[in-house]
């Protein structure tokens, strides 16, 4: 019985390494890209391939089949998929006992999750029409992360990751104005959730950064642990102490979308998630620093300019035009002079 | 032109004499951005500050209210614009605001649907007006927020071939803002919500170069009352039910300043409250008869500030007559938060605490006269 545990552990342990390798987007990159666990039958291998997903994670004792039918099919045991940690469904979540007039939508995010642990690994259980967000959400993340899909969502999920693979592959530092120093625990967790859902930008640190407008580590006198018993409450306090007027960025025109900023000196790499379920209309984004016009890659929408672009005030302001699911928008950094 | 930012940390305004249990309040920070300069006479209050005529009829409503009469309506108008402008002829009354190549935006009200809305015959006539003096239909815009509340509403059956019908959202979503303006608005953080913003609708801010202003008279669970001020200002901005939540109001200081954002302040030349109906309980929304009542009456002016501080004592009186607990009255003890059903039910409950304090507030921003002793009504009877 010992020996069957060890066989069987083994082999988990063997599957989850390949997972892992095949999860690397290529040799030159560490971006990831998500996959989808397949349960279909080797019959629907066409579909998958006119909806342009050529890998996909399958049942170990099917990969053999579906690499015949000339697809890259990576073993994952339905096991090893419960040993990942299970993400929420993205979108916004129903509450109607909060519901209102001004009442902020509740998005479900798992954003600060992928920050948190960068190095887990994660699987979605999703329902129809939530595919391609989650597979873009991963992305923006570089989550290793596995999706199990509705089958209605077969063609736009192939649709996202065909466009997801189009995009830029090099990782860029996240850009922050809040450092954490991470003890673990759910209420800071939950915490940097809340963050995550105001926009409200943080980075993971081992020690204080001299960079970040404000650092915080739970219980130390500036902090005490009690300070995270409310995290949207302590989301909103930090956001009064850096002021908007400091914060790096701002979405105006909405408040279902999740935005992370990554960049180095010389340019920035905005990645916009749209939790609504819904087109988008006229964003209007403003980011602290003088950037030249972006260049948008909008999902669904190739060929989209920024509408209203403006330099002034030490800010860079424009309007995304129509969007759904994802964007990823690339500046440059330089622009100085005041432009309208 | 120069970008003119303005950042306000206003101490509160003094307490209206006449107000009853007002009390000084803080006005939030806040900063107003626009591109647009004020015109050399601003539309609100314009040439007439103070001055309000009021033409009343009986026959305008057929007896149960459900009927109007268009004839009588043209009348009610015909002697409101010669009694403003002082004009012998109607086209000469009109000229006084508009000129041939004007782009003419006609802000209705189209909230209060079925029952209380800027009634087409009404929008028919200003269309009608405008057109006698030299306007083409298709420099005439129609315009409301919400798509939806304008389906409704139906004004397209009632309108010359060519009049434009505008809406800057297809419903009240807030993920339609192609149709804002990004470099106009008003920016404050009410109630810690992310977006902190209210743009002006671009039509208003790019393309018309005069407003005609048609509210309705309507109780307003957050305002007290919703007239000249607050149609044309939460009518011509984004994101605004954000400033009325859990109870609270930050209409008091909100619905003025949007009023005074340039250029909505000098394009709105002409209000004309269409009071043939009214509601006085449970608005801005009339979708059952339970609370309409019926005033029978238009306002006409330019100064919306003293319209609507007619319009308060309109509302508040219908309420005392009906028994119900006045718009002034501050008291938690009529408040049920959020409770609509309870608010539908009983007239006496409200879901946030009444501010018609914000029509005096915006006389102190200079768009009017809100002192009852200062206003001059003339009243004729049709």
């Amino acid at each position: 019985m010992r020996s069957l545990l060890f066989v069987l552990i083994c082999v988990i342990a063997i599957s989850h390494s390949e997972i892992a390798q095949r999860l690397q987007r290529d040799d030159s990159s560490s971006r990831r890209s998500p996959i989808i666990y397949w349960t279909q039958g080797v019959e629907s291998a066409e579909a998958l391939k006119k909806a342009g997903i050529e890998q996909i994670c399958v049942s170990p004792d099917k990969v053999d089949s579906w690499r015949a039918a000339g697809l890259n099919a990576i073993p994952a045991s339905p096991p090893e998929i419960e040993q990942r940690e299970k993400l929420l469904v993205p979108g916004i979540a129903r509450r109607p006992n909060i519901a209102g007039a001004t009442s902020r939508p509740w998005i479900d995010a798992n954003g600060w999750r992928f920050i948190r642990n960068p190095s887990g690994k994660f699987y979605y259980e999703l329902p129809a029409g939530k595919a391609a967000l989650a597979a873009a959400e991963a992305f923006v993340y570089n989550g290793e992360a596995i999706l199990k899909i509705d089958q209605a969502d077969l063609e736009e999920s192939g649709k996202m990751l065909n466009f997801l693979r189009s995009l830029p592959q090099e990782n860029l530092p996240p850009i922050a104005d809040i450092a954490i120093i991470d003890d673990g625990s759910p209420s800071t967790g939950e915490v940097m959730n809340l963050l995550s859902r105001r926009n409200l930008l943080f980075r993971i640190v081992k020690t204080q950064s001299p960079r970040a407008l404000v650092n915080i580590k739970f219980g130390t006198k500036e902090y005490p642990a009690s300070a995270a018993a409310d995290p949207s409450a302590f989301a909103q306090k930090l956001r009064r102490r850096i002021t908007d007027e400091r914060r790096t960025l701002r979405i105006y025109g909405n408040e279902v979308v999740i935005c992370r900023l990554t960049g180095d000196g010389s340019r920035a790499r905005l990645q916009l998630l749209n939790y609504s379920g819904r087109e988008i209309d006229g964003m209007r984004v403003r980011l602290r620093g003088n950037y030249g016009k972006p260049e948008l890659k909008i999902f669904g929408y190739p060929n989209s300019e920024p509408d209203d672009y403006l330099v002034a005030g030490g800010a860079t302001e424009f309007t995304v035009p129509k969007m759904r699911s994802y964007a990823m928008l690339e500046l440059s950094r330089g622009i100085t002079k005041k432009t309208k | 032109m120069e970008r003119r930012d303005f950042v306000k940390l206003l101490a509160a305004a003094p307490i209206a004499p006449g107000v009853r249990s007002e009390k000084p309040r803080q006005i939030p920070r806040h900063k107003i951005v626009t591109n647009y300069k004020p015109a050399a006479v601003p539309g609100m209050p314009g040439p007439y500050p103070g001055k309000v005529i009021k033409v009343k009829s009986a026959k305008c409503l057929s007896e149960n209210g459900e009927q109007i009469d268009a004839g009588v309506v043209r009348e009610m108008m015909e002697r409101g614009m010669l009694a403003l402008t002082g004009e012998k002829k109607l086209v000469d009354a009109w000229r006084r605001f508009i000129k041939p190549d004007d782009v003419v935006g006609i802000k209705v009200n189209a909230g209060g649907r079925p029952w209380v809305i800027s009634s087409p015959p009404v929008v028919a006539e200003v269309v009608r007006n405008l057109m006698e003096i030299g306007v083409k239909p298709q420099q005439i815009y129609i315009y409301e927020r919400f798509q939806n509340q304008l389906n409704e509403a139906n004004y397209a059956p009632h309108l010359p071939e060519g009049v434009n019908i505008f809406a800057a959202e297809g419903a009240n979503r807030r993920l339609d803002n192609s149709n804002y303006d990004p470099l106009t608005y008003v920016e404050s953080d009410l109630f810690g919500e992310e977006d902190t913003r209210s743009n002006m609708i671009r039509l208003i801010s790019e393309k018309l170069t005069k407003i005609i202003n048609i509210p309705n008279i309507k109780d307003h669970g957050a305002t007290g009352a919703t007239g000249c001020l607050k149609n044309i200002a939460y009518g011509g901005f984004s994101n605004v039910a954000r400033t009325h939540f859990q109870g609270v109001s930050h209409t008091y200081w909100f619905v003025g300043t949007l009023a005074s954002v340039e250029p909505i302040r000098s394009r709105t030349v002409l209000q004309i409250m269409d009071g043939l109906r009214g509601v006085w309980h449970a608005g801005p929304f009339a979708e059952t008869l339970k609370y309409v009542f019926y005033p029978r009456q238009m306002l006409f002016g330019t100064d919306p500030v003293a319209i609507d501080r007619l319009l308060l004592d309109i509302i508040d009186d219908e309420r005392k007559a009906r028994g119900a607990s006045s718009i002034w009255d501050r008291s938690e003890k009529y408040l049920k938060i959020d409770d609509v059903r309870a608010r539908d039910a009983d007239p006496d409950v409200n879901i946030i605490i009444r501010e018609p304090g914000h029509v005096k507030y915006a006389s102190t921003l200079g768009l009017g006269v809100a002192d009852l002793n200062r206003i001059r009504v003339k009243e004729i009877e049709v």
